[in-house]
């Protein structure tokens, strides 16, 4: 991993952050918790990624990636609702979990809060793709486990002011 | 408690579902609850509708919850109807501007349903 110089908060500052994020937006809207890990691969074909653009004091992005089953099943968690199909509702939800994440994650570092904005939640579904950045400053990824699922929160940073 | 129809602006449905459930959850006595993906659409219900209380997300497209709280105390619609924002920005500076645009309440996501319970329902006498 590369690391920023500008930026006055550590990465590892980021990376506390994001982990504390995640865990507060599943423990207050979901009521559940999950799993920090070390390493967990998302091994679904068809996954869905929420993507939240960075502006400001941060150009970047945060992006949640998940398969189909874990991104159905917090879903069904967010909204009390068993859902069956990688439908709208399922996109709209991961997407509105990402916004959340990511502002819960900037909240929480005292030179992003009131400086970094953020885009409204674009969401991708397919198989097999990747997200190119190039030549990111720093990217960071964290690996979570969800009802015996894996997703990942991964935020790159293209620059700091 | 009196009966409250409630106007729950938000891009997101799945949001505008979650916060109409914590209303409920909060004990308000909804009879009605508008919805509206924008501010454009949020405009238009309040030209049509009598509403009791707002409930609006920041970061809309197509106009967005702190221009919309704007154009709606500018053109003096529902002038008197408590509106709360609902939103992932919850820095003070971005809690100061909705003060100043004209919010009475600000809740920041993620919000449990206790949070909704303690800053909305002093703001419709309940």
């Amino acid at each position: 991993m590369g690391l920023a110089v500008k930026q006055t908060e550590p990465v590892s500052a980021y990376g506390k952050a994001m982990d504390e994020a995640v865990d507060e937006v599943f423990r207050l809207m979901m009521g559940v918790s999950c799993e920090s890990m070390e390493d967990c691969p998302i091994d679904e074909p068809e996954t869905i990624s929420a993507v939240i653009g960075l502006a400001g004091a941060m150009s970047g992005v945060c992006v949640l990636r998940s398969g189909e089953q874990s991104a159905m099943r917090m879903a069904t968690a967010l909204t009390g609702i068993e859902m069956a199909s990688l439908d709208a509702t399922v996109k709209d939800a991961i997407g509105e979990i990402c916004n959340m994440v990511a502002g819960a994650w900037k909240g929480k570092l005292s030179t992003l809060a009131s400086s970094c904005m953020l885009s409204t939640p674009t969401v991708v579904t397919g198989t097999n793709y990747q997200l190119h950045t190039q030549r990111p400053e720093f990217r960071m990824e964290h690996y979570y486990r969800f009802g015996g699922h894996n997703f990942s929160v991964t935020l790159v940073c293209e620059s700091m002011q | 408690m009196s009966e409250i129809a409630a106007l729950i602006v938000d891009d997101s449905s799945v949001m505008r579902k979650i916060v109409e459930r914590a209303l409920r959850q909060a004990g308000l006595a909804i009879t009605e609850v508008y919805e509206a993906s924008s501010g454009v659409e949020a405009l238009d219900v309040l030209r049509q509708k009598r509403v009791d209380l707002v409930l609006s997300d920041i970061n809309m497209p197509n106009m967005d919850g702190l221009e919309f709280l704007r154009q709606m105390r500018a053109q003096q619609l529902a002038p008197d109807v408590p509106v709360v924002m609902i939103t992932t920005e919850g820095s003070e500076d971005h809690v100061r501007e909705a003060i100043v645009a004209g919010a009475q309440g600000y809740i920041r996501k993620p919000f449990t349903a206790e949070q909704v319970k303690e800053r909305v329902l002093p703001l419709v006498g309940a």
